[in-house]
C-alpha cells in the first residue's frame, strides 16, 4: 500500500510535470501552440535538422562531457586510492569536499578570475616577467577547446566522485578483495588495475552515464566561459529561446525535443540491451 | 502476468490523465481588474490607485538605478499617493516570456508596469500584450517632448500612447585615455586603430553590439534618411554586404581575433576595467561618470561619440494588458514623468539618465534647476553629441543583424 502511495506521489509530482513539459515542447515545435503559431508545420524541424550549428553543438557538448568525465574520474580514482586513509578526517577532507558547496555560476566566476588574460595567473606571469603584455597570456577562457569550461566542471564533479568511490570502496568490501588477491600472489599494481579500479568503475557506471548527461546539459558555466561558436547545446537553445526573434522560439523547443529523443533512445538501448548496467549501480 | 502488467500501465495512464486535467484546471481568467482607467477622470484614477501595490519589472543590474527607484521613487509614491512600489528583476526577453506565458494561461499578470526598450516594444506589440493608449491621460504627459522624434518614435514606430517615454540616452564609446590618445572617428580610422592595438577592441553579442552595428550600417548607407521607415530587404542586403566585408577586415584584430564576443556589455565593462580591452561602449552617455564614481572604471576612462555617429534612443514605461492595477501603474508612471522625478534622475550622481521633458514647457524656475545641475566630468555634454545622433532603425533590422552577425562573423 505504502509503495502504491509512493508511486502515485512520484507520478504526480515528478513524472507529470516532465511529461507535460515534453508534450508542450512537442506541440510548440510543431506549431500547435504558442501565441504566434500559424498551425501545424514541420518547418521548424526541417530548419533545425538541416542546421550544421545544431549538430556541431551536440558534438561539442559530447566532447566537453567526455573530456570532463575522463579527467574527473581519473583524478577521483587517483585521490581515492592513494589518499584513502587521509580522506576520512582532518583538513584534507574539508579541502576535497569544499568545491561541492560552490554553485556552478560561482565556480565559473572563480575560473574566469583565475584563468582569463586579465586574471590572477596572468598577473602573476606578468609580474614575474614571463609575459610582457596581458595579451600574451594563453587563451583559456572563451577558447576553442573549452579549457575554462572543462576546468570548472572538473572542479565541481571530481569531489563528488571522490565521495562516491571512497564509499564504494568500503561498501563493496574492496579491502577484503584486495587482501584476497594479495594472498593469491597479486602485486600491488595488479590489485589496483585488476581489482580495485574495475570494481569501482563497474559499480559506478550508471552514475557516470548520468553525469555525462548532466554535463552535456550544463548551462551557466559554458555561457560565461564558452564561445558562441561552437556553443554547448543548452546555450544554443536558450539563445534561440531568448534572443530578439520570437519566431525562433519553436526551433528552441525542437532542439530540446530532439535532444530528449537522443538521450531517451540511448537509455532505452541500454535498458533493453544491457539491463545489468542499471542493476549494478542500483544495488 | 501480462494482464497484471496491462492493468498497472492502465492505472498509471489514468493517474497521468487525471493529473494533467487537474494541473490544467483553474485556467480561466481571474482578472479582477474591472476598473477601466480609460473611462475615468484622473481624480478617479488616483483614488482607485490609493492603497494599491504596484509591481514594477525593471532591469536590476545597476546599483545607482536601484537606489533611485527604491530610495527615492518608492518612498515618494507611498507618501504622496499611498501606493506601495515593489520591484521585480527582469528586462527585455524576460518580460516578453512572462507576459506570453500569462497570456497563454489566461491569467492576470504578476506585474503592473515594466521598463521597456525598442525591441521589447516591438515584441510586445507582436503578441498584443500592451495596455493602452494611456499616455494622454497622464497629467505630466503635457511636459513630454513629443516633438522630438528620438522620443516619440521607438524603432521607427510611433509610440501612439502605448508606452510612456521615461529617459533618453545616446550610445557612446568609452576608452582608456592613458592607452589611447587619438580616438578613431571614422570607419577607416577604426580599422587603423585595431591594426595598431590588436586585441583591445570588440563589441558584445547583445543589444549594445547590435546598436553599434546599426550605427555602422547607417554610416555605410551614407544618408540617415536612406534606412528610415519600414524594413527594406533590398537596402538591407545591399548595405550589410559592405558592413560584413568591413567587419571581416576588423575581425582578425579584435579581442580574441574575433572568434568570440563578450556575451553582454557587463562582461565587456569588466574586461575594460581589468585592462584587457582599451574600449567598451554604453547605451547611456552618462555611464562613464557613474562607473568612475563607483570605482569600476579607471579615472582615465572617457566617453565620446565618433564622427560617424551613434544611435540615440529612449526607454519607456508600459502597462501589461492583463495587469491587475492599471490605475495604480498609471499614477506611478505619472510620478516618474514629473519634473521632480526627472530632475533627480538626470543628476549624474544619482543616475545621469537624460530627460524626456521639454524644458521650454516647464515653469521657468524648474527649467533653471535642470540647467543648473552639475555637469558630467568624463562624458561629453548632450549638446555636443546631438548632431551625431542617429535614429533607431525598424526592429527587423536588428533581428536580421543578430542572425547575420552569427552567420557572417561568429560562425566563419
Amino acid at each position: 500500500m505504502t509503495r502504491k502511495i509512493a508511486l502515485i506521489f512520484y507520478i504526480l509530482f515528478a513524472a507529470v510535470p516532465v511529461v507535460c513539459g515534453l508534450f508542450y515542447a512537442i506541440f510548440y515545435s510543431l506549431g500547435l501552440t504558442g501565441i504566434l503559431s500559424d498551425g501545424l508545420t514541420l518547418s521548424h524541424w526541417e530548419q533545425t535538422l538541416s542546421s550544421s550549428t545544431f549538430y556541431k553543438s551536440i558534438g561539442y557538448s559530447l566532447f566537453i562531457a567526455l573530456v570532463v568525465m575522463t579527467i574527473s574520474i581519473v583524478l577521483a580514482l587517483w585521490i581515492t586510492i592513494s589518499w584513502l586513509q587521509d580522506l576520512k578526517k582532518g583538513i584534507l577532507s574539508y579541502m576535497i569536499y569544499l568545491p561541492l558547496a560552490f554553485p556552478a555560476i560561482v565556480m565559473a566566476f572563480f575560473s574566469f578570475q583565475l584563468l582569463s588574460k586579465s586574471g590572477f595567473l596572468s598577473r602573476v606571469a606578468h609580474s614575474m616577467g614571463v609575459i610582457n603584455q596581458l595579451q600574451q597570456f594563453p587563451d583559456w577562457i572563451n577558447d576553442a577547446y573549452g579549457v575554462g569550461i572543462i576546468f570548472s566542471l572538473c572542479l565541481l564533479i571530481t569531489p563528488f566522485f571522490i565521495i562516491l568511490f571512497s564509499n564504494l570502496y568500503h561498501n563493496e568490501r574492496i579491502p577484503a578483495l584486495a587482501h584476497l588477491a594479495a594472498t593469491l600472489g597479486a602485486s600491488q599494481n595488479q590489485i589496483v588495475w585488476r581489482v580495485v579500479i574495475p570494481v569501482l568503475l563497474k559499480k559506478s557506471a550508471f552514475t557516470i552515464f548520468l553525469f555525462v548527461l548532466f554535463v552535456m546539459g550544463t548551462y551557466e558555466i559554458p555561457l560565461l566561459l564558452g564561445r558562441q561558436d561552437p556553443s554547448m547545446l543548452s546555450v544554443l537553445i536558450i539563445q534561440k529561446l531568448q534572443k530578439f526573434n520570437l519566431a525562433d522560439i519553436p526551433q528552441a523547443y525542437t532542439m530540446a525535443v530532439i535532444y530528449v529523443i537522443i538521450i531517451g533512445t540511448v537509455v532505452a538501448i541500454l535498458f533493453y540491451g544491457k539491463p545489468q548496467f542499471f542493476k549494478n549501480s542500483a544495488q | 502476468m501480462k494482464e497484471k502488467r496491462n492493468i498497472k500501465l492502465g492505472s498509471i495512464a489514468t493517474i497521468l490523465i487525471v493529473a494533467v486535467w487537474i494541473t490544467s484546471c483553474g485556467k480561466g481568467t481571474n482578472d479582477d481588474s474591472s476598473f477601466d482607467p480609460s473611462k475615468h477622470s484622473w481624480e478617479e484614477i488616483q483614488s482607485e490607485a490609493a492603497g494599491k501595490t504596484v509591481t514594477f519589472m525593471m532591469w536590476g543590474g545597476d546599483p545607482k538605478i536601484n537606489a533611485y527607484i527604491n530610495g527615492y521613487v518608492a518612498p515618494a509614491l507611498k507618501n504622496e499617493y499611498n501606493i506601495t512600489l515593489e520591484t521585480a528583476n527582469g528586462q527585455g526577453n524576460a518580460i516578453v516570456q512572462l507576459l506570453m506565458a500569462e497570456k497563454q494561461a489566461g491569467q492576470p499578470s504578476n506585474i503592473d508596469m515594466m521598463w521597456i526598450n525598442g525591441e521589447t516594444f516591438y515584441q510586445l506589440r507582436q503578441i498584443e500584450a500592451l495596455y493602452g493608449p494611456f499616455v494622454d491621460q497622464l497629467p505630466n504627459a503635457t511636459y513630454i517632448d513629443l516633438e522630438n522624434p528620438f522620443i516619440s518614435m521607438d524603432f521607427q514606430e510611433n509610440i501612439n500612447g502605448m508606452e510612456a517615454p521615461w529617459g533618453n540616452v545616446q550610445m557612446t564609446l568609452i576608452y582608456n585615455s592613458d592607452k589611447v590618445q587619438n580616438v578613431p572617428q571614422t570607419r577607416a580610422q577604426l580599422l587603423d586603430y585595431v591594426k595598431k592595438y590588436p586585441g583591445t577592441f570588440t563589441i558584445d553579442n547583445h543589444f549594445t553590439g547590435l546598436t553599434f552595428l546599426k550605427a555602422l550600417l547607417i554610416d555605410i548607407a551614407g544618408d540617415e534618411e536612406s534606412l528610415k521607415g519600414d524594413f527594406n530587404a533590398q537596402k538591407y542586403e545591399k548595405y550589410t554586404a559592405e558592413l560584413w566585408s568591413y567587419f571581416n577586415k576588423l575581425k582578425p584584430y579584435l579581442w580574441k581575433q574575433g572568434t568570440v564576443f563578450p556575451e553582454n556589455v557587463a562582461q565587456m565593462h569588466q574586461l575594460f576595467a581589468a585592462g584587457e580591452l582599451y574600449f567598451t561602449m554604453s547605451n547611456n552617455d552618462a555611464e562613464v561618470d557613474n562607473k568612475i564614481n563607483e570605482g569600476l572604471f579607471p579615472p582615465s576612462a572617457r566617453a565620446y561619440v565618433p564622427d560617424f555617429g551613434t544611435i540615440q534612443n529612449s526607454h519607456y514605461l508600459g502597462i501589461p494588458k492583463n495587469g491587475r492595477d492599471k490605475a495604480a501603474a498609471m499614477v506611478a508612471i505619472n510620478f516618474l514623468l514629473s519634473p521632480e522625478a526627472q530632475l533627480e534622475k538626470l543628476d549624474p550622481q544619482v543616475w545621469g539618465d537624460g530627460t524626456v521633458l521639454n524644458l521650454e514647457e516647464l515653469p521657468v524656475s524648474m527649467a533653471a534647476r535642470f540647467n543648473d545641475l552639475p555637469a558630467r566630468k568624463y562624458a561629453p555634454s548632450r549638446d555636443s553629441i546631438q548632431s551625431k545622433a542617429r535614429m533607431e532603425l525598424a526592429p527587423e533590422y536588428m533581428i536580421r543583424l543578430a542572425e547575420d552577425f552569427r552567420d557572417q562573423i561568429i560562425n566563419q
